[in-house]
């Protein structure tokens, strides 16, 4: 009724009109943890979710394109609509699942999302990269980007200077004859010389004095890393004092929320007025509880770190800086800024010291970021004559290959199967997922992680998995999904399903044998979404090569970084042609090599250096301009037909 | 007609040395022109177009056919110069702006040619202006966009606006499909329709055209 009364007057200004209509509020309960939302009328669950901090997988940021964001309806369902009956099945619809971004709130709802966590989700995430060594630098280069240094100024000094701080550059000898100081410092300085007795720590990053600290605290020199992922982000927290890792933590990035990939948080701020702010504020928020159980293993606090440094691809780290990165979303893909930038830390929120200084790894373009410039600070490749061919692979592939003479980068768009994504029983790298696949006596072995049944594939599990099938024939050279006649297919052809239009697909565990009692399948598609990601990371592999003037011959070692690349198997990325035909022994794991090349500029000044040297050493080949790629992917779609073993 | 089944296998196949000669032989022993094409090479790229679209093949495949298909119709260029081939309608495509992916797109307008519509290929990155532009010069039956990122979705709609503005709108029917690009879509910035993949694209185009 309150409706029809504001409609007869129309007439009336719009504004007013606007002002009293009222917003009409439905209410949510999300189950297991009986969370009650209120909700605008017509608000998707997805939105309200979202909204309450509640956690939901998905890849598609929304579109209606993944079908992973599934929730159970336990009070009356609405009809499904068109893209969940394409994407859930007849039994899944059945019993009232429903995707979050497609229902919208049109009356109160009950709803489920999965199991309660109890305990918190164990994710596989690297966390050192030279073995047991934490040791990222040789510790003759040890020059932090801020150091300590003891002072003591001489009783005689004290009434001659004429300032304190002219004092305390005289102490500090002619190197530091250009000191200058922060006003912060300077308010607290002369306290700080008197309840020190003119004997004490001065923090300085370079011709700065950032602050006076107790002699004793000459010893407590510590600083952070942070390798921001799309995906996970990872801080490490280290001694200054002798350059040792201390402490690693890690977490998921709550942006995930808003989409998996880098394309779809651009989309996100893009859509919202305020998407970057809210963004930002989320990678602030999980950076800083990060920084707090960093801090309490090592039992420092926040006023005791002077220093972060941070690497993650251009996007990431436009979003920390809260930089519009709306260029990197289209052609010509254009950052912001591309030198690796020194602010003071509490400019971005992060609460350290607050003289505290970050610095964000240069980066070289917008889609050739911090995270691939730290890796090839780690691989060294620009001090070596040997040809190296680096991968880091994720949503994007980056490439770079070459040596001190010349270093080609380019990033190919792999899209995010080799992470899991868009593939319909993958996942990402947890507990259940299975992460390598054997052939032993015609059966399949399974690893997963966690030691328990497999609830979906990650990316290492699948190129093993579809190595093995196109190794019995399961899956043709050109991707298709059948019956093999291969003996070595044994009794695997009995998993080998028919599905009525979409082809065959592959029961890699049924029912009875997964974790959730619900069937894991390859399908035909699945295998057609890693076609196109390991094509167009061979493509890219390829157009490098040619650029360079060599053979895959003539590469005489290749690092594989990124979640994916430490754990891929050198001879199954070999059968699937992610990599092309080399010896599997010159294969090396970099290790978590965004945070190992952040670590190294953290500890030495010269390691900064070149990272920002590099920037202009290597040359990047924009893909999307070659035709030659566009060729080469194509032919790369296609799987090699020779066997491996 | 059953003397064209070899020309078709070798379309699916993607064998141009067969399909060529099969095509000449056609020729060779009388068959009209226009039904080698429409019963011969067109048939061969609807199936090839079906099997795509059911995962059957894939690109590289779909490609090759699409390619062998481009060789047998040089056999017939003669056909189509003497008017005694008709096309099927004129097709503006291209990549919005912004996007530089090429392969999505040249796969749907390399089938669409295969099924006798006339391509005029915008490439990649073309602006709203381009394609009124190029609407203007040939005017077109229909106009196709593709899109790789969801953030180039928009210049979809930015293009649909452009074409309104130069009352081209009316005058054509506009068609969407990429990765990201979903029915709700087309139907929200108001497209005629949308293609989930090269091999649906032919059998939409003659559905909003209202030909078989």
């Amino acid at each position: 009724m309150l409706k029809q009364k504001s409609g007869d007057k129309k007439q009336a200004s719009p504004l007013i009109r606007k002002r009293r209509r009222k917003a009409v509020y439905v209410w949510l309960n999300v189950q297991p943890e009986d969370i009650w939302l209120r909700v605008r009328h017509s608000d998707t669950i997805r939105r309200a979710l979202r909204g309450g901090d509640i956690k939901l997988e998905g890849d598609c940021g929304g579109l209606g394109k993944c079908g992973k964001c599934k929730v159970k309806i336990l009070s009356l369902a609405d009809e499904p609509t068109e893209d969940e009956r394409e994407l859930l099945d007849d039994a899944e619809l059945e019993q009232g699942i429903r995707l979050a971004c497609r229902t919208k709130m049109s009356h109160d709802l009950v709803i489920s999302v999965g199991e309660p966590t109890t305990e918190p989700e164990y994710f596989q995430v690297l966390t050192t990269s030279h073995g047991i060594s934490s040791r990222y630098i040789p510790e003759s280069e040890l020059e932090p980007l801020v150091n300590k240094k003891l002072i003591t100024l001489p009783p005689e000094a004290q009434d001659k200077g004429p300032s304190d701080l002219d004092q305390i550059k005289l102490a500090l000898g002619d190197e530091y004859h250009n000191l200058m100081a922060s006003l912060h410092c300077l308010r607290t300085l002369p306290q700080g010389l008197r309840e020190s007795r003119y004997h004490g720590t001065a923090v300085l990053h370079g011709d700065s004095l950032i602050d006076w600290q107790n002699w004793e605290e000459v010893h407590r020199h510590y600083g952070l890393v942070f390798d921001i992922g799309t995906s996970t982000l990872v801080g490490k927290l280290f001694n200054l004092g002798d350059g040792s890792e201390v402490a690693v933590a890690y977490c998921l990035n709550s942006q995930n929320k808003y989409g998996s990939d880098v394309i779809s948080r651009l989309q996100y701020i893009k859509e919202r007025p305020r998407g970057l702010q809210i963004l930002q504020y989320l990678l602030v928020r999980d950076l800083n509880q990060l920084t707090a159980h960093l801090l309490q293993t090592a039992e420092l606090e926040a006023n005791d770190i002077f220093i972060a440094v941070v690497a993650g691809n251009t996007t990431m780290q436009h979003l920390l800086l809260n930089l519009p990165p709306l260029g990197i979303a289209e052609a010509p893909f254009l950052p912001v800024v591309t030198d690796g930038l020194v602010i003071k830390s509490g400019d971005v929120g992060l609460k350290l010291h607050p003289e505290a200084r970050l610095y964000t790894m240069p980066v070289k373009s917008g889609y050739i970021g911090g995270d691939l410039i730290s890796d090839i600070l780690t691989s060294g490749v620009a001090e070596q004559k040997e040809i190296i061919l680096g991968l880091d692979l994720g949503t994007n592939g980056e490439i770079f290959l070459g040596n001190s003479k010349r270093l080609l980068t380019c990033s190919a768009a792999a899209g995010p199967a080799l992470e899991g994504a868009r593939i319909s029983d993958g996942m990402i790298a947890k507990a259940g997922a299975i992460e390598g696949v054997r052939l032993e006596d015609g059966q399949l072995q399974y690893q997963v992680i966690g030691n328990i049944r497999p609830r979906g594939i990650c990316g290492s599990g699948l190129v093993d998995l579809v190595a093995v099938l196109l190794h019995c024939g399961i899956i043709n050279h050109e991707g298709t999904v059948r019956r093999s006649r291969r003996k070595s297919a044994g009794e695997l052809n009995s998993r080998v399903i028919k599905r009525r239009a979409a082809g065959y697909r592959f029961l890699v565990a049924s029912s009875e044998e997964s974790h959730d009692q619900k069937p894991i399948y390859l399908t035909q598609r699945d295998v057609r979404e890693v076609q196109l990601a390991k094509g167009a990371i061979a493509a890219g592999i390829k157009t490098l090569i040619d650029q360079l003037g060599i053979e895959a011959k003539d590469i005489n070692r290749v690092y594989l970084a990124g979640a994916l690349g430490n754990y891929v198997d050198p001879i199954s990325a070999m059968r699937i042609g992610l990599l092309p035909r080399i010896n599997p022994d010159i294969v090396r794991s970099l290790g978590n090599a965004a945070s190992s090349g952040a670590s190294m500029a953290l500890l030495s000044k010269k390691h900064w250096q070149m990272a920002r040297d590099l920037v202009d050493f290597i040359e990047h080949i924009e893909l999307s301009y070659r035709p030659d790629f566009n060729e080469y992917f194509i032919e790369h779609m296609d799987f090699p037909t020779k066997n491996m073993w | 007609m059953s003397d064209l089944k070899a020309l078709i296998e070798a379309v699916i196949k993607g064998d141009i040395s067969t399909a060529t000669a099969e095509t000449q032989h056609a020729v060779g022993t009388g068959h009209n022109a226009q039904d080698i094409l429409d019963k011969g090479l067109i048939a061969a790229m609807d199936e090839v177009g079906e099997r795509f679209s059911k995962g059957q093949i894939f690109v590289p495949q779909m490609l090759r056919s699409a390619k062998t298909m481009q060789e047998c119709m040089k056999a017939l260029e003669p056909f189509f110069q003497e008017g005694s081939i008709t096309s099927k309608g004129k097709v503006i495509i291209g990549t919005v702006k912004g996007d530089l992916h090429d392969i999505g797109k040249n796969l749907v307008s390399m089938m669409m040619e295969g099924a006798g519509f006339t391509m005029f290929d915008l490439g990649v990155d073309a602006s709203p202006e381009r394609f009124v532009q190029k609407a203007q010069e040939i005017e077109p039956d229909i106009v196709a966009m593709s899109a790789l990122l969801s953030t180039t979705m928009p210049s979809m709609r930015l293009t649909i606006e452009a074409l309104k503005e130069a009352s081209l709108r009316d005058k054509v029917k506009v068609m969407i499909g990429g990765a990201p690009v979903t029915e709700k879509y087309a139907r929200e910035i108001e497209a005629d329709c949308y293609a989930p993949d090269a091999g649906s694209a032919v059998s939409k185009a003659k559905e909003i055209l209202g030909i078989s």
